[in-house]
This record gives C-alpha cells, structure tokens and sequence, in this order.
C-alpha cells in the first residue's frame, strides 16, 4: 500500500514538474513571433482493482498540446496577403504622390517659366536676353521632364529589385516549409506525439509567405502541408518543393515578370494570377498605376513638343530663314517579342498628337489579318493590311515581314518625357516672325480700306507663296483682283463660305475674311478705285516682327489634348488629381486592410497568445500541487516509519 | 475575452504610433500654413489649385505685358506730342510767309529756319526707344524708317504694327507705322516741307511768280494741317489705348485678388481650428501614454 502511495506521489511530483517546464515554457516564449501555447494534457492513471473497488493509482501526462485554431490562423493568412499588398501598393504610390504636385519639384512651375519667359519675348521679339531666356527656361522645362521621367524610372527599377526579393524570400521559405513537413511527419509518426514548437515555427513561415504572396493552405494526413500560392499554383507538396522566378518580359526587356517553374518549363504569370502579398500589391501598382502615370506624362511632353513645333516652323526666325524645331519631336516605342520568327521592323508613326491616348498597343499577326489591341480597355481592332491609322498613331510595317504569331508592344508615350528635348541652340533660330506681310500702301491708296495682318494655317508652310499677291479694289463693280492664278479663293461673311475658283474677281464685302494660299487676311472699310492691297512674302525679317510669339504663347492654354478638348497644364491637373485619388483611395483601403488583419491576429492571439497572467497563476498551481505532492511523500515516509517502529 | 499578453502590447504601441503619426501630419500642416501635404490629402483641391496658380501666372504675365506697352507707347505719344509741336510751328512759319511784305532774302531765312524743322521732323521719325527699337518703321525695329530725298523722304519701314498679348482675350499694338503718320490719306508731310522750302527760297519777280506763291502757301497749309490732323488722331487713339490699359490693370488687380483668395481657400490651413486639433490630440496621446503604462504595470508578477 505504501508502495503505492509512494508511486502516487512520484506521478504527481512529476506531473507538476512537467507543468511548471510547460508554464516556464510558454512564460519564456511569451514574445516570440509566431508562438501558441502549451497546455499540459494530464489525465488519471489506470485504477486497480483490489477486489473492493478501484484505487486509484495516481496522475499521468497525456500529451503537451498547443492551442491552436486553424480557422483563425487562416484568417490571419489571408488578411496578411490582402494588407501587405494593399500596404506595398500604398507605399510605392506615396512616392509619386508628392513628386508631381510640388509647387517646386512639379512640371507646373517650369512650364509656367517656360510661357513667361515667351511672353516676355513677344513683347521684345529683338532682345538677345529675351531669347536666351526663352531657351534656358526651355531647356530647364526639359529637364523637369527628364527628372521627373528619371524618378519614375527609379521607381520602376525598384519594383523589379522587389519583385525579385520577394520570389527569392517566397523559393526560401517554400524550402523551409517542405523540410519541416518532411521533420514534422517523421517526428509524430516515430512518437505519436506532435512536435508542437516544430509546427508553430512552419506556421509562421507560412504566415511570413502570405505577406509576399497570396497563400493556400491545405493540411494533410499525417500533419504535412500543402501550400498553394496566388491561384491556387502548387507551391510546396509534402516534401516537394516548387519555385517561382524571374523573368524579363519578351516584349519589354526592362519589365521583370514573374514566372512559375516546373520541371524544363517556366511560365510568366498574368498579373491577374498573382494576386495578394507584396508581389500582387508591387504589380497592381505598376500595372494600374505607374505605365499609367509615365504614359500621361509622356504624353504631354509628346503633345507639347508636337504642337509647339507646328507653330514654331510656321515661322520665320531672326534670319528670315524658315522655322525649323523647337523640340525634338518624341517618337512611338515598337517593342518586338523576343519569340517573333518574322524580321519585320514594325513602326508607329505619332500622326495627330492631339488624338494620343495614354494607352499602350499590341500588335499581333495570325498569318492572315492583324490586330491591333488597345490595352487600357482592351478594345480589339482587326486589319487585313497595314498601313492603318488609331488614336492619332499609324502603324506599319517599315521593312521585312511579319509571321504567324509574331507579337509586338507598342509604347506610343511610355518615353515621351525622356526623350523630350531642346532642338534649338541658336538664339537667333528662335522664329518669332511671320512669313508674310500685308500692306496698304497709305501713300498711294486713297481711300479707308485696311487690310489685317495674313493669318496661317498648317499648309501655307508646304507652299509658301513665292511672289508678292496685289490685290486691286475696283469701285465700280465693287470686287477685288490680282488673286493667284493657282490658288482657289474661300471667302467668309459672317458663317456663309463661299468659294471661288482659282484667279477669279472676287466681290467685296467690307468685314470678310478671305482666304487663299493656306492663308487669311481681313479687309475691311471702303476703299476708293484702283485702292492696292498687298500680300507677299516678308523678304527681310522684321526685327520687331512677333507676330508668332504671340501664337506660341496663345498654345498655353489653347485646348490641345484629348482630342482638342484640354490645355497641357488641364491635362497635367487630371494627372495630379488621379495620383491623389489612386492615393487616397490606397490610404483608406489600406487603413480597412490593417484593421481586419489587426481583429484576425488578435482572435487568434486571443486563443492562442500567451498571457503571462494565467500563466502566473499556473506556475502557482503547478507550484502547490508540487508542495501537496511532496507532503503526500512525506505522510508515506512516515506510514513507514510507523510499521518500522512497531517492535520498538 | 481572453487576452494575450502580446496583443495588450501591440495594440497599445500601434495605438500610440497612430496618435503620434497623426500629430506629426498636424504640427507639418502648422509649420507649413499648409492644408493639403500632398494630392492625396484632397485630390480634387490639389488639381484647382494648379490651375489656379497658372492662371495667376498668366495674370501676372499680362501685368507684366501691360508695363511693357505703357512704356511703349509713352514714348511714342511723347515723340507724337514734340512732332505736334513741330508742326504748329511750321505752321505759324507759314502764316508769316504770307507777308506779302517780304522780300526774298526774309523768305529765304524762312526757308532756313525750315530746312532746320525738316531735319528735325525727319529726326523726330526716326526716333528709338531705350532700346535701340525705332519707334515707326513697322516690324522692320532695326531700320530706320525715313531717309530724306531731294523731293522728301523715303519710308523704309513696312506697315506690320507690334502687338502684345494684354489680356486672355485682348492683343494690343504698341507701334504705329510711320507711313500711317506722315504720309497718311496721300499726303506726304515730309513732301509739303520740302516743296514748301523750295518754294520759299524761289525769288519772286513776276506777277506769276507772286500767284504761284500765294498758290504754293495755299497748298502747303492744308497739306500740313492734314498732317497735322493725322498725328492728333494717332495720339488720340494712343490716349484711349492708355486708358484702356488702366482698366485692365484695375481688373487685372481684383482678378489677382480673387485668385489668391481661392487658392488660400484651396490651401491654406485655418489655424483656429488646427491649434484646437493639436490640443485634443496632444491629450489623446497623454492619455493613451499613461493608460498603457498602468495597464502593463498591472502583473500578478508583481504580487507572488
């Protein structure tokens, strides 16, 4: 019986010295990451029977358990996925965010320089300052340009860097899952019991994949875990690992894509398979919001140096020479697939820039037909040749031809900004002067008749005129002569147009507006008989001739872009408006984000955390059952003692 | 609910870190006077305030443009005025040329005296502004618009009148030609001087003679009161141009007035109402300091 007690003793002695290591345990392991607690399965020993009943035959340890939910730390899992991508998306954007809209770091102030200092040339068309400062704020706007293109090139760069940290971490942590699911099945089926600090730590690494990628995870027989990543591709099977990669893109060498890798193959993975983690938030971010972002203010830079350039060679500079460019124009990317077996040189020609959009294309060919897709909205246009003519581009074929399946990705603006530039670095090539002068000679013409200055349009510039046009009123049938012989003749009273045919007499009408040559003049007053106009070519350029200045001026907020519909500077404000937008719309989403993922980790901390508290008062009750233990050994001693005593 | 000892650790230090963030972006907006940090802050703000910024920018161009012209044509009108005054007294020379009384010696120092007004006319023409700019020869600034003849003088000018740009909607010409002044509705004025002194200086020794005089004198004197006519009208026009620059000048003024107005409604923070934030805030964050130290200093550690 003694004997028995004595045993009883041990198993509680034990029991609660097991108790106080697991409450020691948990204490000393309070704070680590991705630790749950331990609890003490203690069940009561086998009873035996003495005939009169069962005694029991004191404690026993079951197993030590963690507290663990599955449910709760799936939840954790994906509120991880869902905020850091959100988070990481945030982040990257905060970037550009303050870039473009600093009132000095900004493209508005230089561009604000830039028309300033035009006017400022308008109004002292000869000063060599003025003209110098024309092309330094030129120069500087250009630089803007550049500096701003340069930032979000950095960006970029930095989303591959992270791109591939991420895969590098994701291929880590995916080896280190399948060691310790090949560890932990071994460790339960050799003893039955689980490895519980061995499965907390391959539950943090899991949760550590779900911040770089969405994650999956399903548990299997025998306590090994499979793990899916982004849409559901196999990451990690028992023991067996898979990997993502890398990869640049075939149509843009400067974009790196992820791929997943099976055995000799590896696929690029869309952007709508990766879902999630940092990954998904880095590529949503470039995806939706960086080509974006570049395109738009490639396209101004397009837009501007286009139409500034239309006007600029319109005219004539401090030589009399001809306008040549102001800006060097920029032009269309054609990026080839690195998988075409055709050798055509595919090009996009910038044709109307006032139509661009801030889309990239595709171009692909079937063997038969060619499509041209509109990526931002994916709208599909099918061509049986090329040449054809979209959004202000023309696309063809420059040499060579194209095969089957030959694919190519057209950046119409994606380099606008970069590659904007001054072309002008002669202050006296700056063409502020008209190529054509109007006079009515107040010397010889007797009566009140004037005539305005020649107003141009686009094609006066490939047929200028050549000889001086004098135009003769006569008084008696009322009508005008001496108009070329090659040019038909549109005149305009109040919105009715009548054309005539080229070298006619064309009546007169005070006030109209008559155009010829790809120019418009306006007569009005009444002239006397034999009354001479003249238009001719301005043969010397007049030093204070700023007629074109004041055109050039007049493109600051002339309606430009989207199709003639907003200025740069409107079209700059949506730019801004949208980052800010993107921005705020991030910020709340990502705030949401974090609180979900905060309530998941703290219901699952509620289970599974450690509180030092309870854990206190169990080291007090392992503590007393400890003494209670001791004491019961004490008694049974003393039992003994007294049959020992008995002879005494 | 059970609470890990984690969580009371994390929640409080998240909390804190918030509070602190949230102080941080207020006492930015107060050192700055700034309501909007970024776009994001208020998107739509943000974009009117850049347009609001260029188009005082283009405000203040015009402003600017506006000093150009008045400066511009207070030299023309003040050369305008000198050649009024040149005129009037080639005029009263006129007047005193019709005295039958005098001999041709006192005609001929007559047609000194206007050979004298002559070179100074044709000076007067040629005139530059500060810049080297002549003032009446058209675009052609760098030439200069008269050269005397034998019978005159030649315009070398061409008839391009310099514009500026004054306003959104308003071009104004800062240069009048000469050939507009001077040899306005087919009168010369440099012609009727020199045939008026050629005529001074021919004696006068038949009764023809005489008759070709009175004739001459007669022709001379409407043709300079037409000249005279012409630059009056000019500087008439330059008088309500000035005018009409004040105008715009006084419009322009409100218009920057109004501007810098929206845009501080746009971004400018009301300080009244931030420096109230900043103390309730600033108590928050007390507040959540001292709580969170209570709370964590409550262990039953601390008891056994």
């Amino acid at each position: 019986m003694a004997t028995s007690i004595l045993s009883i003793g041990i198993s509680a002695l034990n029991a609660a010295q097991v108790g106080l290591s697991t409450t020691g345990h948990n204490i000393a392991n309070a704070s680590t990451p991705g630790y749950t607690r331990q609890v003490v399965v203690q069940g009561a020993a086998q009873a035996q029977n003495f005939g009169y009943g069962y005694v029991g035959q004191g404690t026993q340890i079951n197993t030590i358990k963690r507290i663990y939910s599955e449910l709760l730390n799936n939840q954790v899992i994906s509120g991880q996925s869902l905020s850091s991508a959100t988070s990481n998306y945030a982040a990257q954007m905060k970037q550009i965010d303050n870039l473009l809209s600093d009132t000095t770091a900004g493209l508005s102030p230089v561009v604000q320089d830039f028309f300033a200092s035009l006017q400022g040339l308008s109004a002292n068309p000869n000063d060599a300052s003025a003209r110098q400062a024309t092309l330094s704020s030129a120069s500087s706007l250009a630089a803007r340009f550049h500096s701003l293109d340069g930032r979000l090139d950095e960006i970029r760069q930095g989303v591959n860097s992270q791109i591939t940290t991420s895969v590098g971490l994701v291929n880590a942590y995916a080896k280190q899952i399948g060691q310790l699911n090949d560890v932990i099945e071994k460790a339960t089926s050799a003893t039955g019991n689980p490895p519980n600090d061995l499965m907390d730590q391959r539950d943090l690494l899991v949760s550590h994949l779900s911040k770089e990628i969405k994650t999956s995870v399903v548990r299997q027989d025998g306590g090994s875990y499979s793990v899916f990543v982004g849409n559901g591709l196999p990451l990690v099977v028992g023991k067996q690992t898979f990997s993502l990669a890398t990869q640049r893109s075939p149509t843009d060498g400067t974009r790196l894509e992820v791929a997943y890798q099976t055995k000799n193959k590896s696929t690029i993975l869309s952007a709508d398979s990766l879902p999630g983690g940092n990954i998904g938030g880095m590529i949503q971010f470039r995806n939706n919001s960086l080509d974006n972002i570049q395109n738009q203010l490639g396209r101004i830079a397009t837009v501007m140096a286009q139409t500034f350039n239309e006007q600029h060679q319109q005219a004539q500079d401090a030589s009399g020479s001809a306008g040549g460019l102001f800006f060097t124009t920029p032009l269309a990317v054609v990026n080839a697939s690195g998988n075409n077996t055709g050798n055509a040189a595919v090009l996009a020609d910038i044709t109307d820039a006032k139509a661009l959009t801030t889309s990239d294309y595709r171009l692909q060919y079937d063997g038969a037909n060619y499509t041209i897709t509109r990526l931002d909205n994916g709208t599909a246009q099918s061509f049986a040749s090329l040449p054809q003519s979209l959004d202000g581009l023309t696309f063809k074929v420059g040499s060579g031809a194209m095969a089957s399946g030959d694919d190519y990705l057209i950046q119409p603006t994606a380099n606008g900004a970069s590659t904007f530039s001054l072309a002008l670095s002669d202050i006296t090539k700056i063409a502020v002067g008209s190529p054509v002068l109007s006079s009515a000679p107040a010397t010889s013409n007797t009566g009140a008749g004037t005539i305005t200055a020649p107003v141009l349009d686009s094609t006066y510039t490939a047929n200028p005129l050549t000889s001086a046009v004098t135009l003769t009123y006569d008084g008696t049938g009322v009508s005008l002569s001496g108009f070329p012989a090659a040019a038909p003749i549109t005149v305009k009273v109040g919105s009715t147009s009548t054309t005539y045919p080229a070298g006619s007499t064309v009546p007169y009408t005070a006030g109209a507006s008559i155009s010829f040559s790809g120019l418009t003049v306006q007569l009005s007053g009444v002239p006397n008989d034999t009354d001479q106009f003249t238009i001719s070519p301005n043969a010397i350029n007049g030093a204070g001739d700023n007629r074109n200045a004041l055109l050039l001026t007049a493109l600051q907020t002339a309606n430009t872009m989207n199709s003639g519909t907003t200025s740069y500077s409107g079209v700059y404000g949506q730019l801004v408006s949208t980052v800010g937008n993107k921005m705020y719309e991030l910020q709340v989403n990502d705030a949401a984000e974090k609180t979900l993922l905060t309530q998941a980790i703290a219901a699952q901390q509620s289970e599974s955390g450690v509180n030092l508290d309870e854990e206190a008062t169990n080291l007090l009750r392992y503590q007393q059952a400890y003494q209670a233990a001791g004491k019961m050994m004490q008694i049974a001693s003393q039992l003994f003692d007294v049959l020992l005593n008995l002879k005494q | 609910m059970r609470i890990s000892t984690n969580t009371i650790f994390e929640s409080g230090t998240s909390r804190l870190g918030d509070l602190q963030s949230d102080l941080m972006k207020l006492q930015q907006q107060l050192s700055t006077g700034r309501r909007i940090l970024s776009p994001s802050d208020d998107p739509v703000a943000a974009a009117r305030a850049l347009e609001i910024t260029q188009a005082q920018s283009v405000n203040t161009q015009f402003a600017n443009n506006r000093q150009t012209v008045k400066s511009q044509l207070s030299i023309t009108e003040s050369t305008l005025s000198n050649i009024s005054d040149l005129l009037t007294s080639v005029q009263s020379t006129l007047v005193s040329a019709g005295n039958g009384t005098y001999s041709d010696t006192q005609r001929g120092f007559l047609a000194a005296e206007l050979r004298g007004n002559l070179d100074e006319l044709v000076g007067l023409a040629n005139t530059s502004d500060g810049a080297g700019n002549r003032l009446f020869s058209g675009y052609q600034t760098k030439t200069a618009p008269y050269a005397q003849t034998a019978t005159g003088a030649q315009y070398n000018g061409d008839q391009g009148q310099r514009m500026v740009q004054i306003s959104a909607s308003r071009q104004m010409a800062v240069s009048e030609t000469g050939d507009n002044i001077f040899q306005a509705n087919g009168q010369d004025v440099f012609k009727t001087m020199t045939d008026l002194i050629n005529l001074l200086q021919t004696p006068v020794t038949t009764p023809a003679a005489s008759a070709a005089l009175s004739a001459g004198l007669a022709t001379a004197s409407t043709g300079l009161q037409s000249a005279a006519d012409a630059v009056l009208t000019v500087r008439a026009a330059m008088g309500s141009r000035l005018k009409e620059l004040d105008a715009l000048d006084v419009s322009g003024q409100d218009r920057d007035i109004q501007y810098a107005q929206a845009l501080s409604g746009y971004q400018s923070l009301d300080y009244t109402k931030a420096i109230s934030q900043l103390s309730q805030q600033q108590m928050t964050l007390e507040a959540a300091q001292k709580s969170f130290a209570r709370v964590v200093g409550l262990s039953l550690f601390n008891l056994i």
